[in-house]
């Protein structure tokens, strides 16, 4: 098999176009023509491939989710309008009234908040274990657990669960296992290797390539059978390992509507064309700041896999060999010192999301967290001393002379 | 022998016909896209060359990528 970069430049799968075009051109449109009313027939009982409308299927997001498909070695891949739209639409796929989910209790505030209050108020109940103890997934799993939900890298702590483990215990009990894979995406972790069922990420971050646009993925590897799920044995008879993508198209991502823009799915294949270098140069400052951080003074802990002296750094360089991400975390002494390397910094920006080809910085428990109780915050072990940094791939010399700058004592008035 | 194809009708006089013949006849597009309906249930691809259609039996072939509700 070729490259990643390779892969990701010359897609197998072309949209057939008039012209030839090098690149899958942007198809903004609604809808198709279709030559007959026999054809149309065909079309919306799904016997003829071919595109009717664009909230169901569009061929420049097609391009995306086919090269998506290459990269990662999946069965079949769904793109949604956002991360978030990926998380909803896969889990409202799995799981309804009467259900149960076990999850992270370590997991994105966003996501917290939907599995907690979202999917609980609609009859979903949402058990939350250690993501470092797969045991207390496994003691919380009955008849009525349809998935195992993880991050592989938690945010903004960068806790790594053992993915074996999880694999594992899911496999052991028939349930399927779903991992959010944002904060090391395709290129940085290899989901079918370690036993991941469906993957959901958030294309925004480091796909789009420059924080220029919103995404989602849906990847399901066509490991799990579906006719396990009370909801999906029905598409499970009829279209086998298809059942979950049936569903999507059928069901759950068309009538949530959270349909990937052809504008947004074309920048996110560009993105994706330069995905491995951005993530290397990224990684590779991330490492180097981390390291910068860990040997200064005023900061008392630093939060990083790759770091040879992180609790995490043997199981990390397992799950992920390149490295695991560009975001690194750490404490100060308190939440007015934090505020003060924050507004001091020159040339990372102050602003939320991840993997942007800027460095970010954001207090968390002041912003992303803040909807959180502090007794919720305090469980996640996010504390108001905590910065997170987003490290881009400006010239590495550059953004640690910005932190060693920021982190000079200064006086608070 | 009479079966139906996507619902239309279809004729075979000669040997009998497997579900890969089918689908080369049918000249079916994106194959990795399409699930293969055998009598209204899903048919393993590693079950086309052995499954030989008979009178009566029903095939569909129903892709992801169309913009149908299909017939769930």
């Amino acid at each position: 098999m070729k490259g990643f970069t390779t892969r990701a430049i010359h897609p197998a799968f072309a949209v057939p176009d008039v012209h030839r075009p090098l690149r899958t051109p942007v198809y903004d449109c609604v809808s198709f023509e279709l030559e007959s009313a026999e054809e149309m027939e065909a079309a919306f009982a799904g016997r003829k491939a071919v595109h009717a409308y664009t909230r169901i299927t569009n061929p420049t997001v097609e391009d995306f989710e086919q090269r998506i498909k290459s990269l990662t070695g999946a069965f079949a891949v769904a793109a949604l309008s956002s991360g978030m739209a990926a998380i909803s639409t896969a889990l409202f796929s799995l799981a309804g009234s009467g259900d149960n989910l076990v999850a992270s209790k370590f997991l994105f505030g966003d996501t917290y908040s939907f599995l907690k209050e979202t999917l609980a108020g609609l009859g979903i109940e949402v058990r939350f274990g250690d993501p470092l103890d797969p045991a207390s997934f496994e003691r919380l799993i009955d008849e009525n657990t349809r998935a195992l939900y993880l991050e592989t890298v938690s945010n903004p702590l960068l806790y790594v669960p053992d993915l074996d483990s999880f694999s594992a215990i899911a496999k052991r009990h028939g349930v399927a296992l779903v991992v959010d894979t944002t904060m090391t995406p395709p290129y940085l972790f290899d989901s079918k290797k370690f036993g991941v069922d469906v993957e959901v990420l958030s294309a925004t971050k480091a796909i789009s390539g420059g924080a220029t646009v919103l995404g989602g993925l849906i990847i399901d590897y066509g490991t799990y059978d579906w006719g396990k799920n009370r909801l999906l044995a029905g598409y499970a008879k009829k279209f086998g390992p298809f059942a979950l993508i049936s569903k999507i198209r059928k069901q759950t991502g068309r009538y949530l509507g959270g349909c990937l823009a052809p504008h947004n799915a074309y920048l996110l294949s560009l993105g994706l064309e330069t995905l491995a270098l951005r993530l290397e140069k990224a990684c590779s400052n991330a490492l180097i700041a981390a390291k910068y951080l860990d040997s200064h003074p005023e900061v008392k802990i630093v939060h990083y896999p790759g770091l040879e002296k992180s609790p995490f750094c043997e199981l990390a360089a397992r799950q992920f060999p390149r490295l695991p991400g560009p975001v690194v975390s750490f404490e100060l002494g308190d939440k007015e010192s934090c505020f003060a390397f924050i507004n001091a910094l020159r040339v990372i920006r102050r602003s939320t999301n991840l993997h942007d080809n800027k460095s970010l910085c954001i207090h968390p428990a002041s912003t992303i967290l803040a909807h959180l109780s502090e007794a919720e915050r305090l469980e996640a072990g996010v504390t108001p001393s905590c910065v997170r940094l987003s490290v881009g791939i400006e010239e590495v010399e550059d953004i640690v002379n910005d932190i060693n700058q920021a982190l000079e004592p200064r006086k608070i008035f | 022998m009479n079966y139906t194809v996507n619902g239309e009708q279809r004729e075979n006089n000669g040997a009998a016909v497997t579900v890969d013949e089918i689908l080369a006849r049918e000249r079916v597009q994106n194959q990795d896209m399409v699930a293969v309906q055998y009598n209204g249930e899903f048919l393993n691809k590693a079950l086309f060359s052995s499954t030989g259609v008979k009178d009566g039996d029903e095939v569909e072939f129903v892709y992801f990528m169309g913009g149908g509700q299909g017939r769930t």
